[in-house]
């Protein structure tokens, strides 16, 4: 997988900031410039940052189930990519303010020669990081081949930026372990998490072709690569957006030092002159005696250069967050939205849910749920309501055929059965579940609701063991509506169908 | 043609939107207590920071248009806070099938990593003043760092029970931090006391997690008595609902008044005994309990986003998979995950693989009294039958 060179590359980016980040410190001491010294503050969050992402590649591998993380790690990198992003943003702040109170006050550069040295410098290496990263920068998610029930698969190809990766001499990241959970169903697994939910993706030395679309043939054990690499994808995004950053920093620096040292006409301390850009206390007295003597003496005095020079850099920065902040937004936009729980956007909830309904033997979809664990994987949960056990036992293949096709791997489908065939009731619910949204509206009615469900679920606690609590799940219409279990479900049920104030 | 649903929008003139949003968006927030607070406190700072800014700018001190600066930042956090709390409130609609809750998680997220990053700028300023420092003039700056711990003392006031009351079932919890306000404010006061108030949070989930340790051992009494008390944490409205962003308003509130603590003791040291280094060495020391007291927020807002299992039912989830696996037809159970959605809002899925003969239903219903005893209440059991 395309991780190896991934770490590696991190690695190298890593160990060379941080190295020059000491000769920036360095040098900030020998010249003692304050600018520098701030500089190399900026050079230790690009370190911080790829540490994060760095960090998150090596979670992110662990994608075998835990005790505590059932999932495993894999949402690590979406994460990575969140912290960078905010991380950036927030230097977006930093730098604004420190370009408003450069705006308020401007200083000249004090040694522009070893400013535009070490700026060349960090340029250089930023420039490098760059080639490093450049591969993952575009980002190719979200491609659909068409395969299967309409555009959703989410595969990423990358550029080409991991197929190299796979075709290094068959050494695969994940181990090749067997996969025991082609179809998520009738698995005898024992219940401590040896083989969760697919994620030990089998290789069996598959020879990864240059054309991606050979990929996607194959059955589900191939997803785990390919998410894997499209939530890297996400991760290295990050990075690459935190060199880009810092390369922009470091051409801000040396085209400000460049443009200093050739236009600017310093004030020399033995001469005469007066500095009208700064205007501190101390200056304004020198101000006052000054123009008195230039009154007298016209011509005698020096001004110093242009003022304009003195304001380039705080304009260069304002201009810099401006780009950074540009392309730092869908990142983290897309980091934002998966954490979300959000529904991922090549799914159309509208259609899935008509075609599911169109399936024999499906009556009603209650409470589906599809949702992004990280890259491709998708996970979907629903009730579904079906005539009988084995009729269910006819549905649930289809189901999981139908799912697949959509791309979706992970499904959890909770049968409900009919004691008798009656459609009325087919839009309740027999096992709601007690939705998250319903004691957070405003209306009083929805907490009633509630607090009704927390009277049966405790009723229910007492019974528990008694085969009458089939009994209450009868659809009797007669039953049903003295029983809180199955009306109250409707309230909440509707005001799903109110859109948000978006 | 008639409006079929609550959804035809088109019908609605454009105009009209933006001020009804804005309408709305105040309704919002001025019905639930915790946005009112948000939203007066934001008012609050907004205003400080300007008044800070002004006389920053008129009486031409660097230090203090810092400062503003500083406070403007916090107002992010703030408002990042407040946006949360009302957008996780919207209700659930097509491409946010669980709704908009998770953003108060996120919000915690990004506001503890703000926190981080002010920690680490605080740091490095300390260390560039430490190497350098530079002329400060605190007289100027004596008086309105005063001001400004005054304004986070209202807030550390308004935030304190506000917050963790919430997950205890508190309705009017607001007047009890009196150790705080009686002006003695040193940050070791505010420092513990932030702890104990993470005490208070994680005594909330140790309170429900003893109770679900009892119901584990007996059977049908204990079960149902720990349950009712559960159900009255669980079952208001709000409850423990915003308990991420209002943690990390009151860190960013704690990290603010820590700095004009830090402030206004190295102003005093430098009056008295001249003594410059204490300034960079005071900026150190709070950056790095600003860092400190972040890490909770971090850990607990991580593990959500990461879909861990919820630390309160760590110790619950093994019996109930005991219990389902004794339930008459149960063979085995198969991939079971269990994740935070938000505060006390677990989801599971689980896998059952049952002999062909059981009841189905019966043991659906079973298990999902089982797992709702322990507080899940969205299960998806998914029933497989082992052919035989």
């Amino acid at each position: 997988m395309a991780c190896e060179p991934n770490r590696v590359r991190l690695l190298c980016m890593l160990s060379l900031t941080f190295g020059f980040f000491i000769v920036e410190v360095v040098v900030s001491r020998i010249t003692s410039s304050l600018a520098m010294l701030s500089d190399s503050f900026h050079m230790l969050s690009d370190v911080i940052a790829l540490l994060v992402a760095l960090v998150a590649l090596r979670f992110a591998e662990k994608t075998q189930a835990t005790n505590k993380n059932t999932f495993g790690w894999i949402r690590a990198e979406v994460m990575g990519a969140l912290v960078n992003a905010v991380f950036l943003t927030a230097l977006c702040f930093t730098i604004i303010l420190e370009a408003i109170e450069r705006f308020t006050e401007p200083n000249e550069i004090d040694s522009p020669y070893i400013v535009i040295g070490v700026g060349a410098a960090g340029l250089l290496v930023n420039l490098l990081g760059l080639c490093l990263f450049h591969g993952h920068a575009g980002g190719g998610h979200g491609h659909s081949h068409g395969g299967g029930g309409g555009g959703g698969h989410g595969h990423s190809h990358g550029g080409g930026g991991h197929s190299h990766g796979k075709k290094k001499t068959g050494k695969i990241c994940k181990s090749e372990k067997p996969n025991s959970s082609s179809s998520e169903t009738n698995t005898l697994v024992v219940v401590d998490h040896n083989s969760p939910n697919g994620v030990n993706a089998e290789n069996r030395g598959y020879d990864f072709s240059k054309d991606g679309t050979e990929l996607q043939t194959n059955g589900s054990p191939l997803y785990d690569d390919i998410d894997h690499s499209s939530a890297a994808q996400l991760n290295m995004r990050g990075v690459f957006l935190h060199v880009l950053g810092d390369a922009l920093g470091s051409v801000i620096v040396v085209v400000n030092a460049l443009i200093f040292t050739f236009v600017w006409q310093p004030c020399l301390p033995d001469e005469a002159c007066l500095n009208p850009c700064i205007n501190s206390h101390s200056t304004d007295h020198k101000h006052v005696n000054q123009t008195l003597v230039g009154l007298m003496d016209p011509g005698a005095t020096r001004m110093a250069g242009p003022c304009w020079v003195l304001y380039m850099d705080p304009t260069l920065c304002v201009m810099m967050v401006g780009i950074l902040l540009y392309t730092t937004y869908p990142l983290l936009k897309e980091s934002a939205l998966i954490l979300l729980q959000t529904v991922p956007k090549q799914i159309d909830m509208h259609r899935l849910n008509e075609k599911l309904l169109c399936l024999e033997g499906v009556l009603a979809i209650h409470e589906l749920h599809i949702w992004q664990l990280a890259g491709s994987r998708i996970i979907a949960t629903a009730h579904i309501k079906c005539h009988d056990p084995t009729a269910y036992m006819d549905v649930a293949k289809r189901l999981k055929d139908f799912f697949h096709d959509e791309g979706i791997h992970a499904t959890t489908i909770q049968p409900e059965f009919v004691t008798f065939s009656s459609d009325s009731r087919d839009s309740l619910c027999e096992l709601s579940c007690r939705t998250q949204c319903a004691p957070k509206l405003c209306c009083g009615s929805a907490d009633k609701a509630a607090e009704k469900k927390a009277a049966s679920e405790a009723d229910d606690g007492l019974r528990e063991v008694s085969p009458a609590t089939l009994e209450v799940i009868s659809e009797d219409p007669e039953q049903a509506a003295a029983l809180p279990l199955v009306v109250t479900p409707e309230p909440p049920a509707v005001p799903r169908e109110v859109e948000s104030s978006l | 043609m008639l409006p079929l649903s609550a959804k035809d929008d088109e019908y609605k003139p454009a105009k009209l939107n933006l001020l009804a949003k804005t309408s709305g968006w105040f309704r919002a927030i001025l019905s639930d207590q915790t946005s009112r607070n948000l939203f007066f406190f934001l008012l609050l700072n907004l205003s400080f920071a300007f008044v800070e800014l002004s006389y920053g700018i008129w009486s031409n001190s660097l230090g203090l248009i810092s400062d503003s600066f500083h406070m403007f930042f916090d107002c992010t956090a703030l408002l990042a806070g407040l946006a949360a709390s009302v957008i996780s409130r919207w209700r659930c609609n097509d491409s946010f099938s669980y709704g908009y809750v998770r953003a108060e998680v996120l919000a915690g997220f990004v506001n503890g990593l703000f926190l981080i990053f002010t920690a680490f700028f605080i740091f490095s300023e300390g260390v560039e003043r430490a190497l350098e420092p530079p002329d400060v003039h605190h007289d100027r700056l004596l008086p309105v760092s005063v001001a400004g711990l005054l304004v986070n003392l209202v807030g550390i006031f308004v935030f304190q029970h506000g917050g963790h009351g919430h997950s205890h079932g508190d309705d009017g919890g607001h007047g009890h931090s009196h150790s705080l306000f009686n002006g003695n404010a040193n940050h070791k006061d505010s420092h513990t006391d932030s702890h104990g108030g993470h005490g208070h949070s994680h005594g909330g989930h140790g309170h429900s997690h003893g109770g679900h340790g009892h119901g584990g051992h007996g059977h049908g009494g204990h079960g149902h008595q720990d349950q009712a008390l559960y159900s009255q944490d669980k079952f208001l409205p709000g409850k423990g609902s915003s308990k991420q962003i209002l943690q990390g308003v009151f860190l960013h509130i704690v990290a603010d008044t820590l700095g004009s603590v830090g402030v206004i003791i190295s102003a005093l040291l430098m009056q008295k005994y001249d003594l410059m280094i204490a300034d960079p060495i005071c900026s150190m020391l709070i950056s790095l309990l600003i860092g400190v007291s972040v890490v909770p927020l971090l850990r607990e807002s991580i593990g959500i986003l990461m879909q861990r299992t919820p630390p309160p039912l760590d110790h619950a989830l093994p019996e109930c998979y005991q219990r389902v696996q004794q339930l008459q037809g149960v063979y085995n159970i198969q991939e079971p995950h269990f994740w935070t959605l938000c505060t006390d809002v677990y989801v599971g899925t689980l896998k059952l693989l049952v002999a062909p003969d059981a009841d189905a239903r019966w043991i659906q219903t079973q298990t999902h009294n089982i797992f709702t005893q322990v507080g899940v209440r969205q299960l998806y059991v998914q029933i497989d039958i082992a052919a035989m």
